[in-house]
């Protein structure tokens, strides 16, 4: 009886948890054929010339001294975004967590600073041609004649308006999490109000400033809609490079050469912010008392600078908004201003098809990523198997690379038999899928790490099996994460266009490209009236969305605190 | 002999810790037997825990075979073992009312809709749990909420029940309230259960038998008594109450007696543990080398100072006076300290800090222990 039996921890997974293993099966198979095929046809595409490996692609590429100069560009473009993007976000931060400026005002930056984040990413462009651009409204009402909103400048602002809300959600957390204690030590140690905001609240804050910083230089450097539409000839960056180098040149080496360059600094990027993240800021973060106690009141001069800043850019966004109504409301943009409908009567008419193939992409990629997304933050956060690190990277390698780089893979790798889908449907869902489950992914895995694993043993120790207990006991209680996941999710398949503008077809179409189309023909009413239909559509279901968020979780929010809460172990 | 319920054998687990291996069971033999209340007391991770949790399938055993009501169960998982758990903080689901809480075994059962509602009214009653159905588990105070965890797991009627600290959580009279429930409960059913804490009144006061675990591995099993005044080891005499523990010099060995060397002089003679079990970290008693005098601190008597062979003698060091008792230290030449709670009698004579006193050793209630071997 005492022979000791082979251990049992290395018996196999397949035989232990057929579920899990089916899943882990299928999950690889999927990461194989959307995530690491097409990056890998990429590299080939790019490194092999005549069937041995070669630089010659991209020692022809960096020869050319105007794509030499995209580089440049999109790395000086990138970088004033990132400064610019951050500094505005930190004051809007400081306004909501810093200011006694009343409520209302603090929920009109909040209300604001999300209109860029629900848009699609050239909404701003848009409007910034009709107010700056050729014969652009605040032009005319200045009375300026010669300046061009074409160019760095242009493209700049408008990136800078796009992405400055999620410095400010970054940096608010940041702010907020700090010890209101750590103000009042320094007041009473003596140190000035301005002392006090240098030495305590600005070395605080960094960790949320280094990663603004490199989400937003992330974000500039993929961005590929609003330099398309404001950048001109004369300002160059990699991915509208690369889009017209595809398009118009049919040059795929060349293309995939392009965003080769694109993806070494996105990459690095990437790694820099999990490197930063893993870390985990030296904020002391003492429960909530801190909070509580109020922080320290900011310089009289400071406090000045932030409510004018934050009431001129408000004002702007809220100006430029109202421009695109208008510009969707005018017969002639800058010529006939007279009040018509019929620029909406055209997109019911003529852009149907666009809407309903965008809702149903739309759809079809938030509840299939929103599917992968919980199995996968499942799996990672619960199940230890093999080759763990890769799995986590893979899932989200499509998200860290710049849309037009994955655009350009999907092309290459899904042109070709065996797996032929250029044109079709499954290719754009996949497109999004890909790029936008990361969010769900994270929220998954950090609502499931505040979900004791003991709810899931109690689970299976009442007899239910893995797959019951899920169904039952875990998916229910991760519903608001999920529900978090499929709003990002819902949004970014309704108005993103870096990676699809390369796979939509004549078959499936979408609003974001009948935006770009109208644009490119200076059809402005067009565009606008587009843009607002998709704006209204996106705000609607982002608001059931969030609605149904505070739904699910109205049952047991209190017994959050109670239960989710690991005691002993 | 009546059916086993629960048979470990040699369950060992080992788990990977950064580069090496921490054994956090080792070779755990133990034979439960129906409608039996079985309590494992020990210090914080000495393993207790793991064992119940192999014992439930929430952890595969590295080697050794656990079998239930005589079927081997080592790797069966948790859903087909027809075990109850319940845990420290409860696990109640916090999105299903207490209803849907106490049903959820028999659903994933596939029982019919009648059965099931009457079970958990049942169950609810037996807990003493009324008109609650249709609350969450958020409305519940942590009392309440012990009890549905309870009636959870009771209504499903399990071969065996493992708890693990399922008091922990409550306040102090509250926790001693429900030890008696529990036991109750546990008889009425007749069902065996394995009860994990680290509090040893609850220990003593609730099982049959209890199993006293250190760093692993099992000290002693038996019964409340058993343990309290037959210690198998160091460890359990120290653990269980409280011990004094003298090394003394041995100067004869007589069958299961052993004479020492008092410190003044004199001898002293009391019985012997020889421990059932081959240790190797124990030396063996050997004239002229020291063993372990296990003494109670009830089991001392305090005289004046008398200063003859037959007696210790000591400095009063600390003597409180709790109502019930004294409780004095006493500090020996060699200045081990001694605990001696003597009971109040009117009229006694209370000794005071830094008086000079003997204490005498009822033989009857001491005990010889092997020391443990230095480390080299």
């Amino acid at each position: 009886m005492s022979t000791t039996k082979v251990p049992r921890t290395r018996s196999s997974m397949a035989k232990r948890e057929p579920v899990l293993f089916g899943t882990l099966v299928a999950i690889w198979l999927i990461f194989a054929i959307f995530i690491f095929l097409p990056i890998i046809r990429l590299l080939l595409t790019t490194f092999v010339v005549d069937g041995s490996i070669s630089f010659a692609n991209l020692i022809k590429i960096m020869g050319k001294s105007y794509n030499m100069r995209a580089l440049y560009n999109s790395l000086i473009l990138a970088t004033a975004v990132a400064v610019a993007g951050t500094v505005l976000g930190y004051i809007f931060a400081l306004a909501v967590t810093r200011t006694s400026l009343p409520p209302f005002y603090k929920g009109l930056l909040g209300a604001v600073t999300i209109l860029p984040l629900i848009s699609p990413p050239f909404t701003s462009s848009i409007s910034l041609t009709l107010a700056l651009g050729p014969n652009g409204m605040l032009l005319n009402a200045l009375g300026i004649s010669d300046f061009s909103i074409y160019g760095f400048l242009g493209t700049w602002i408008s990136e800078t308006l796009t992405y400055f809300p999620v410095a400010f959600m970054v940096i608010t957390a940041v702010l907020n999490t700090m010890s209101a204690n750590l103000d009042d030590a320094a007041l009473s140690l003596g140190s000035s109000r301005w002392r006090m905001f240098r030495t305590i609240t600005i070395p605080l804050s960094l960790p949320g400033i280094g990663n603004s910083l490199l989400l937003l230089f992330g974000a500039s450097l993929a961005d590929f809609a609003t330099p398309l539409i404001l950048g001109g000839h004369t300002f160059p960056v990699l991915p509208t490079e690369a889009y017209l180098m595809i398009t118009g040149m049919f040059d795929l080496k060349g293309g995939a050469s392009l965003s080769f360059l694109l993806l070494l600094p996105a990459l690095l990027v990437f790694i820099l912010q999990r490197v930063l993240i893993g870390k985990k800021s030296y904020v002391s973060v003492t429960g909530k008392n801190g909070a509580k106690s109020g922080f320290g009141k900011l310089p009289l001069s400071l406090n000045i600078i932030i409510t004018a800043v934050c009431t001129f850019t408000v004002a702007f966004i809220l100006y430029l908004y109202a421009i695109i109504l208008w510009g969707s409301l005018v017969k002639v943009w800058g010529v006939n201003n007279t009040v018509t409908f019929e620029h909406f009567g055209y997109v019911f008419a003529h852009g149907k098809k666009a809407i309903t193939d965008t809702l149903l992409i739309a759809t079809l990629s938030t509840v299939i990523g929103s599917v992968l997304g919980v199995l996968i933050g499942y799996i990672a956060q619960r199940k230890n198997f093999f080759a763990k690190r890769i799995f986590e990277f893979g899932s989200m390698l499509n998200y860290a690379l710049p849309g037009t780089v994955v655009g350009i893979a999907y092309i290459i790798a899904f042109n070709q038999k065996p797996i032929l889908l250029t044109g079709t449907l499954s290719i754009l869902v996949a497109a999004y899928v890909f790029r936008y489950y990361a969010t769900g992914i994270r929220s998954v895995i950090a609502s499931l790490a505040q979900i004791d694993p003991a709810l899931e043993e109690a689970s299976f120790s009442l007899g239910a099996s893995t797959v019951r207990t899920f169904t039952h006991v875990t998916i229910p209680l991760i519903i608001p994460a999920v529900l978090a996941g499929m709003r990002y999710l819902f949004i970014h398949s309704m108005t993103a266009i870096s990676a699809t503008i390369f796979l939509v077809s004549v078959r499936w179409t979408l609003l974001t490209t009948r935006i770009l189309e109208s644009m490119t023909e200076l059809q402005f009413s067009q565009a606008s009236a587009f843009s607002i239909v998709l704006i209204v559509i996106v705000f609607i279901v982002d608001a059931i969305m969030l609605a149904l968020m505070k739904w699910s979780t109205r049952k047991f929010t209190q017994q959050e605190a109670i239960s989710y809460e690991k005691i002993g172990a | 002999m009546k059916k086993l319920a629960l048979n470990l054998t040699d369950v060992t687990k080992t788990f990977q810790k950064d580069d090496g291996y921490i054994t956090a069971v080792d070779k755990v033999n133990l034979q439960v037997e129906e409608g039996e209340m079985v309590t494992f007391l020990g210090p914080s991770g000495c393993g207790k825990t793991t064992t119940l949790r192999m014992v439930a399938g929430f952890e595969l055993p590295t080697s050794g075979s656990i079998t239930i009501r005589d079927q081997d169960m080592t790797n069966t998982p948790v859903n087909k073992r027809k075990i109850g758990f319940v845990f420290q903080n409860y696990a109640l689901f916090p999105h299903m009312s207490v209803y849907n809480n106490v049903a959820y075994g028999l659903k994933a059962r596939g029982e019919k809709d009648k059965d099931i509602k009457d079970k958990v009214k049942n169950a609810l009653l037996l807990v003493g749990l009324k008109d609650t159905e249709n609350r969450y588990p958020s409305q519940l105070s942590g009392g309440e909420q012990q009890r549905v965890a309870l009636a959870r797991v009771i209504v499903m009627e399990p071969n065996l029940l493992l708890m693990d600290e399922p008091l922990s959580n409550l306040d102090a009279k509250l926790r001693i309230h429900m030890r008696t429930e529990i036991r109750k409960l546990q008889k009425t059913l007749g069902i065996t259960c394995l009860y994990v804490t680290h509090d040893q009144s609850e220990a003593l006061s609730m099982a049959d038998r209890i199993v006293v675990m250190n760093k692993g591995k099992v000290e002693q099993v038996g019964t409340a008594f058993e343990i309290y005044s037959n210690p198998q080891s160091l460890f359990v005499a120290d653990f269980i109450g409280q011990a004094n523990i003298m090394h003394l010099e041995v100067t004869s060995l007589k069958d299961e007696m052993i004479e020492v060397n008092t410190h003044n002089g004199g001898v002293f003679t009391a019985r012997c543990i020889v421990p059932d079990h081959i240790d190797s970290s124990v030396e063996n008693y050997k004239t002229g080398k020291e063993a372990a005098l296990v003494i109670r601190p009830e089991s001392i008597t305090v005289i004046p100072y008398k200063g003859g062979e037959d007696s210790f003698n000591a400095v009063v060091s600390s003597s409180i006076f709790v109502g019930s008792h004294v409780e004095y230290e006493l500090t020996l030449a060699n200045n081990e300290v001694i605990k001696a709670f003597i009971p109040y009698t009117n009229k006694m004579r209370i000794f005071s800090e830094g008086e000079e006193v003997s204490f005498v050793i009822d033989p009857v209630n001491a005990l010889f222990l092997p020391r443990k071997k230095k480390k080299s």
